[in-house]
């Protein structure tokens, strides 16, 4: 595997916590949680991108979504996390900080070994 | 910024583009929410934007940001691999949207490992079919001792094994191979559409 198919693995796996980790403290539509995203990580490559995984959320009951009229100009669809969500979240939080504890010990053992 | 009649004709281009290419793989309902969403993105960048250096650049980087009209609806795509594999009912689609059902479920990975082996008998019959000519004394029903007959190929030949039949195991092989994986590529679109009707009342 090439450093960059891991590094895109990498960020594809990280996507579904992170957009759920955005909407986790309120509603946000599309482009506020790109531009979430985009202040804290660099998950976001192609804007566009994001909203067929936020369609998938969706679908699979992790997110409630809808549209708010009125607000600005245009439409905004809005973004929650429904109870489903929430509990994925709390254990996709829990499972990710378990795992990144494991490789950090890893990398501490092999560092202090090469040293 | 405000878009003059040439930058909207743009935007209206882009949109046209996506919509056309979500119409092949998504239901139209669908098509006309993920559209409504992408434009409500441009609008709110083209309305936060300053149009420096001129409209037509920022709009293109807006634009560019957001990514091509077709990588939008290869990403809806790739997270819609059974609609995908059901509107189009080629091979690899299709065995991608299996081999997903296969990582979510029990029975879905049941049914996988059943197709998946449907169509690996399917390839086995045409390579017994194409090596046949190549390796006349290996390929063919094998039997051992006056045990029971196998359809293989064997290298090198067991000692007491002989090769029965001739070349009429090509057309044989062929026929059965061919048969096979119509069965198997049928049988996986049918359990794909059943499985995409049942999600339909969730979009």
């Amino acid at each position: 595997m090439s450093h960059e198919t891991w590094q895109e693995q990498l960020r594809r796996g990280s996507l579904d916590l992170a957009i759920l980790l955005t909407v986790s403290d309120g509603p946000r539509y599309g482009l506020a949680i790109i531009q979430h995203l985009e202040a804290f990580t660099d998950l976001v490559v192609t804007e566009g991108t994001i909203y067929p995984i936020l369609g998938r959320l969706t679908r699979e009951g992790l997110l409630a979504a809808e549209w708010v009229e009125g607000e600005a100009p245009h439409p905004r669809k809005y973004y929650s996390l429904t109870r489903a969500g929430i509990k994925r979240l709390n254990t996709m939080k829990a499972e990710w900080r378990a795992f990144a504890e494991k490789i950090e010990r890893l990398m501490t053992s092999s560092e202090r070994r090469a040293s | 910024m405000t878009l003059t009649e040439i930058g909207e004709s743009r935007v209206n281009g882009y949109l046209f583009v996506l919509e056309r290419s979500l119409r092949s793989f998504l239901p139209l309902e669908v098509v006309r929410d993920a559209v409504r969403e992408i434009e409500s993105h441009v609008r709110e960048r083209v309305a936060a934007a300053d149009g420096a250096p001129n409209e037509r650049e920022a709009l293109e980087r807006i634009l560019a940001e957001l990514g091509p009209p077709l990588r939008v609806a290869q990403a809806y795509s790739a997270e819609r691999t059974v609609d995908e594999a059901v509107a189009t009912g080629r091979v690899v689609p299709m065995l991608r949207a299996v081999w997903t059902l296969a990582l979510r479920t029990f029975v879905g990975s049941a049914i996988a490992t059943g197709l998946f082996s449907a169509y690996a008998a399917g390839i086995g019959f045409l390579v017994i079919a194409a090596l046949k000519p190549i390796f006349p004394n290996n390929v063919g029903l094998i039997g051992r001792n006056g045990g029971p007959w196998t359809l293989g190929a064997q290298f090198p030949l067991p000692p007491g094994a002989t090769v029965h039949g001739g070349y009429w195991i090509i057309p044989v092989s062929i026929a059965c191979g061919v048969g096979v994986l119509v069965f198997a590529h049928t049988t996986t679109r049918q359990y794909l559409t059943s499985w995409g009707k049942r999600r339909r009342p969730e979009l």
